[in-house]
């Protein structure tokens, strides 16, 4: 992962991509304005913008750094992504190509949404899901949206891990 | 004593943000993470243009106070931390040097690069940015847009006035409201966020 910062214009490049950082004020904030309007779907337009934005670059990423590694080399490096962009601790090992579970024992926004809002409910790892599925279809070399992930359960409930069940849909 | 920009980028770009053994970044009292700017525009201009242009601006009031509470409270923690008081605090004299050092500190954050234009002490802050991810992404998918679309720097130009002059942190959050009254989604040619009390 290479991070390059122009100063004279405040812009962020991670791997030649525009990143920005933003806190957990403004990332959940951000969840939670856009779940509160009736008639949208905040969870697939989270998930749907993850998994393109995580499938696009990790597919070019892949292209000019990781065409000779393994499954397995591409998948480790993917796990240090979503860490290096602080979504916290992310395990493929129980995957497999057609699908199964991947689990996180440290979550960005689980830790974010407690400090802001406290215990839910329902899931909150939205953008957890678009990465788990826009890496899987980079990796594997399938369509953007062949992978269907959904978090089953989640720390934000009081659970041990936040758990996610992917199902190649293709 | 005249704030140097340039020396608070300079300074504030070397900190270490980075995410520790969890995969969490934590700095200035906040959770921090790194995530595509496209990512960003997809999300809110998708939303945006589910509802439409008269239901938008109540997405985007949300929006705008979810930056806030953003820019408040991490300008405060960066305005509190060791940092600060060991390289910024011996460049400044007045309210309106923090406004400006604070200013300056945003410029690391890769949001595009904002200045002040103009400072009324305690009245008035017009901040500018030239270089913004969102209008121009904007013009390319829809087209020349109604109002301007950047909340995100509006609500960082309000937040700085407020930490500056606002009541004692944190009960001067949301003493003055800003507004975008030039945008490049809208056809101007430049973006620009006036904060008044």
């Amino acid at each position: 992962m290479h991070i390059d910062f122009s100063p004279e214009l405040n812009i962020l490049k991670l791997d030649n991509v525009g990143v920005s950082l933003h806190c957990h004020h403004y990332n959940c904030g951000l969840i939670k304005a856009i779940e509160e309007i009736e008639g949208i779907d905040a969870y697939s337009i989270i998930v749907k913008a993850a998994q393109e934005e995580f499938y696009y670059n990790f597919k070019n990423y892949i292209v000019s750094h990781l065409s000779k590694e393994s499954i397995d080399e591409q998948i480790k490096v993917a796990v240090e992504l979503y860490k290096f962009m602080g979504f916290g601790i992310i395990d493929f090992s129980e995957l497999r190509e057609n699908g199964g579970k991947v689990y996180s024992n440290s979550s960005y926004y689980v830790t974010g949404w407690l400090a802001k809002y406290g215990r839910r409910t329902t899931p909150v790892c939205y953008v957890t899901c678009g990465f788990i599925s826009g890496i899987l279809s980079a990796i594997f070399k399938k369509s953007v949206s062949a992978y269907i992930v959904q978090e089953t359960r989640c720390m934000i409930s009081g659970n041990e891990l936040c758990e996610f069940s992917i199902r190649l849909i293709e | 004593m005249a704030i140097d920009s340039k020396k608070i980028i300079e300074i504030a770009s070397k900190l270490q943000i980075a995410s520790n053994e969890k995969g969490i970044m934590a700095a200035f009292g906040v959770y921090a993470a790194m995530n595509y700017n496209e990512f960003y525009f997809k999300v809110v201009s998708r939303v945006i243009h589910t509802l439409g242009d008269l239901k938008a601006p109540t997405v985007e009031q949300k929006l705008y106070n979810a930056v806030l509470e953003c820019g408040y409270h991490t300008f405060h923690g960066i305005r509190t931390s060791m940092h600060w008081r060991e390289h910024i605090i011996p460049m400044l004299s007045s309210p309106e040097d923090e406004v400006y050092a604070l200013v300056a500190f945003t410029n690391i954050f890769g949001i595009g690069y904002i200045e002040i234009e103009e400072l009324i002490p305690n009245k008035k802050l017009v901040t500018i940015v030239k270089n913004a991810y969102d209008p121009e992404r904007y013009l390319i998918e829809y087209g020349k847009q109604p109002y301007g679309r950047c909340y995100m720097f509006s609500a960082c130009t309000a937040s700085y006035m407020d930490l500056a002059y606002g009541e004692k942190y944190p009960k001067g959050i949301g003493t003055f409201e800003a507004k975008e009254v030039s945008c490049r989604s809208m056809g101007n040619n430049i973006c620009r966020f006036v904060a008044e009390r």
